[in-house]
């Protein structure tokens, strides 16, 4: 029978988290990046909202990144 | 699992019972017959685990109290005191179904249900649709604070609202891809494991065999953590719209 165990001990806890904040970082620089796009097929602004949108989201992925390290912190 | 070549044969859908409503295709695949079977499988050990109230709990009602004491925990750790009950009961159901569809998922020939986006961007977009609900009765118009983190300088807010906003938009998708890449991943790593033991000879076919075993272990253990991340993360979002930073 399944048996859901709490994880208390640390190795689980950190096999967690970094199951966690690989998916965070990709995911952020994907959505600015197509946000970006996007924005530029709309205005019909070359690739200028593009590079924004990849920066914005690099800097979105690392933000929550940090967050979920410092939340996890304390 | 047949000795198909393709590894990614056994995530296709096949309609069992074609079905059309109001022009829509809802025919049963072999996912709407796992989803029942998640279900009857939650549902039968929660339900096994309640009946008896025994005083001194045997095994399998000692597993269920102490999932579900667990995660009410987890959840009024992440909501707070006040508003985390209310959300202990649909967390609880999300947890046990997404643990129960990996876990059966791993049977052979049976369908994983967490392998399809749909199903995880289903919960996903559920979830967050939830925290902004939640967010948006707690706190009216001032939920959009959370797009200007405490302490930012009036300054910056031009370059952290796209932050901020980036950042919200990419919760419900890291929610779902998350999920369904390693159930989808785990799966492909062990059908293309497996097809090693039919193509190899015999002298050499027993070495994936047996490593397909330790990888079928590391899956038992990836199906609790994805399940028990997802519930922590929803907790988490939810309780972000509560608390606003």
């Amino acid at each position: 029978m399944p048996h859901p165990e709490p994880p208390p001990d640390p190795f689980r806890q950190g096999l967690s988290f970094a199951a966690r904040i690989g998916v965070e970082l990709v995911v952020s620089t994907m959505v600015g990046t197509a946000t970006g796009y996007f924005i530029d097929r709309w205005l019909d602004t070359g690739p200028i909202f593009l590079i924004l949108g990849v920066v914005v989201g690099g800097a979105a992925g690392m933000l929550s990144v940090y967050r979920s390290a410092t939340r996890s912190g304390n | 699992m047949e000795a198909s070549q393709n590894p990614l044969e056994h995530f296709a859908l096949h309609r069992i019972v074609e079905l059309h409503l109001f022009g829509f295709d809802v025919s049963i695949t072999q996912a709407t017959i796992m989803g029942w079977l998640v279900v009857l499988g939650a549902f039968g050990f929660l339900a096994a685990g309640a009946s008896q109230r025994a005083l001194v709990p045997g095994k399998l009602q000692s597993a269920a109290e102490f999932g579900v004491e667990h995660l009410r925990t987890l959840v009024i750790d992440n909501i707070g005191e006040k508003e985390g009950p209310r959300f202990v009961p649909l967390l609880t159901t999300l947890f046990f179904f997404i643990f129960f569809s990996n876990l059966l998922g791993l049977i052979p020939g049976m369908y994983t249900l967490t392998s399809q986006v749909m199903v995880t961007g289903g919960f996903a977009l559920m979830v967050y649709g939830l925290s902004v609900i939640v967010g948006l009765r707690h706190h009216g118009l001032g939920f959009f604070k959370i797009l200007t983190p405490p302490g930012t300088p009036v300054l910056l807010y031009p370059l952290m609202i796209p932050i901020e906003l980036i950042s919200q938009l990419a919760r419900p998708i890291t929610l779902a891809v998350r999920l369904f890449a390693n159930m989808t991943a785990g799966h492909t790593i062990l059908a293309v494991v497996l097809g090693f033991v039919i193509t190899l000879p015999l002298w050499a076919g027993w070495l994936p065999l047996g490593f397909s075993v330790l990888i079928y272990l590391l899956e038992l253990l990836v199906a609790f953590i994805q399940a028990y991340i997802f519930t922590t993360l929803a907790a988490v979002y939810i309780g972000d719209a509560v608390h606003l930073h």
